[in-house]
């Protein structure tokens, strides 16, 4: 009995202690589980590198990232193998940093997994200080490449919009435009007057008159080549044609100029259709006109106190399949017989404005097969809103 | 010396140094046209200069710097700017820096005219 009560009561521990490593078990794979899925959330895997023995461990995120398969063991030389020929001095310069006992290291450089993929990974690495005599570093290795990608986005469209700016507002532009214009009509004025001074002599001074008007003629001349000189620098290469969602369109501009509109103190309310038709047109011509109108709509508004400086700008589906946004401010507004006005070439209301900005983005929004309108709000202020024809057999995108 | 009795024309357009000159000789001044500041400090009608119509902005030195540099070197020539800018900002500074005018082109010969005889006084 006794042999069999110890046979029994070690069966019970051995069976507790089966049990006990099962249930620890349970948790280990559960907590590599969560690790696992975390480590995939944020496109981070970790690492413990020996610099010794260059023996690596990693978690299964790294060898995700580096796409290489979990079967073969980590070793440096398959990570170097990944490197992109153009940053491998930076990886040489990082593992020879390590081996001079850095404390820690933070890196970034881009991997090559295959011939067509460059992927930007981020490193930091730190030095293990413990009962090891070997020197290991354990870190981070991350996958920043859709940050980085966005990042470089949002720089283009940051420069090409900054140079549409400087075209449409011509702010720089327009003082040396009036001054070349100018010169030319002062000839013209002075030769006119010196002409009607010798026509006045007694006896008139024919042919000084004469001499003076081809002057005149040579100064019209001038003035005519500095108008075709403006056109051809106004001149836009032929529109790019592709499916735009004009909510899209417009949130890239919103983010561009949302700064611009807090400086002015101006607060932005959107009000965009679910539920949009695609239209077809040039994304970075329609984020000038865009642009243009918010920019005008928060200039409207500068002397503005007694009231919110408020922007609404909403796009919504019209009736003929076409799509309609407007920009309605609280501004200085206009009178209704100022509305076409608005749209002629160097006709302005800005101190320091050419004129130009709204007559450039009628002829975008036309080119559109569209039209651009004002009008003057019931409550003060202004609207100014586009229509542009949807693209034909339209698709509904999903917006927002 | 004779007595200052030239109008100096100082300006680097083309159709200003065609027309300018012809105009305010028409109106019955006596003239001498320069194409740039510093061709006209290193000419020999600075003492003979009674009123000057000074271009503003040219390239090298500017309207006002030549203006700077007479006022350095003790003359006291009535000026008459004329500018392409239309910049009521410029315009106040220069005529609080002392010139008897300030006309935007274009302008037109009587309001030349009137700020020549008062330049001429």
């Amino acid at each position: 009995m006794t042999q069999l009560g110890v046979v029994l009561n070690g069966g019970d521990a051995a069976q507790s202690e089966a049990g006990r490593l099962a249930s620890l078990l349970a948790t280990f794979q559960h907590h590599e589980a969560l690790l696992a899925e975390v480590e995939r959330t944020a496109a981070t895997g970790g690492f413990c590198w020996d610099t010794t023995t260059d023996e690596m461990t990693c978690t299964r995120e790294v060898y995700r990232i580096f796409e290489l398969d979990t079967a073969t063991p980590m070793t440096l030389q398959r990570l170097i193998a990944q490197i992109h020929p153009d940053d491998l001095p930076l990886f040489q310069d990082m593992i020879d940093r390590a081996r001079r006992h850095a404390s820690g290291f933070e890196y970034q450089l881009r991997i090559r997994p295959s011939h067509l993929t460059v992927k930007h990974l981020q490193l930091h690495g730190r030095r293990r200080d413990g009962a090891f005599a070997q020197m290991q570093y354990i870190g981070a290795i991350q996958d920043v490449t859709q940050r980085r990608t966005a990042e470089e986005t949002l720089r283009n469209m940051r420069c090409e919009l900054a140079r549409l700016a400087r075209v449409s507002s011509l702010g720089t532009l327009s003082a040396s435009i009036t001054h070349e214009v100018n010169q030319p009509l002062s000839g013209i004025m002075t030769n006119a007057s010196t002409c009607l001074q010798m026509l006045a002599d007694e006896p008139p001074d024919v042919d000084g008159a004469r001499e003076t008007a081809q002057r005149t003629i040579r100064d019209c001349e001038r003035a005519c080549e500095v108008i075709a000189r403006l056109r051809a620098l106004f001149a836009k290469q032929r529109g790019k044609t592709e499916s735009l969602d004009l909510n899209a369109v417009i949130s890239e501009v919103l983010s561009l100029s949302w700064s611009e509109l807090q400086r002015r103190r101006v607060t932005l309310r959107t009000d965009l259709a679910e539920c949009l038709p695609v239209v077809a047109g040039d994304a970075v011509q329609l984020q000038q006109v865009i642009l243009n109108l918010l920019l005008n709509a928060a200039e409207a508004m500068s002397g503005i106190e007694d009231r919110p400086r408020q922007i609404l700008i909403r796009t919504q589906p019209e009736a003929g399949n076409r799509v309609r946004l407007s920009v309605q401010d609280a501004g200085i507004g206009f009178e209704p017989p100022d509305a076409e006005r608005l749209f002629e070439p160097f006709y302005t209301t800005k101190s320091g404005g050419m004129g130009i900005g709204l007559s450039v983005s009628r002829s975008i929004i036309e080119s559109h097969r569209g039209r651009l309108w004002a009008q003057p709000n019931a409550g003060g202020g202004a609207t100014f809103a586009f229509s542009i024809p949807a693209r034909a057999n339209t698709e509904h995108l999903e917006n927002r | 010396m004779a007595e200052a009795s030239i109008v100096a024309i100082v300006d680097d357009d083309v159709s200003m140094q065609r027309s300018l000159p012809a105009l305010v000789k028409k109106l019955g001044f006596k003239v001498r046209a320069f194409l740039s500041a510093e061709d006209f400090l290193a000419s020999d009608c600075i003492d003979q200069t009674k009123s000057m119509i000074l271009d503003v902005s040219m390239p090298g030195m500017s309207g006002p710097d030549l203006q700077r540099e007479l006022t350095r070197r003790g003359y006291r020539i009535p000026i008459v700017f004329i500018t392409g800018q239309r910049d009521e900002e410029l315009r106040r500074q220069l005529l609080a820096d002392g010139a008897v005018e300030c006309l935007f082109k274009p302008f037109n010969a009587t309001a030349l005219l009137k700020a020549l005889n008062a330049a001429m006084k």
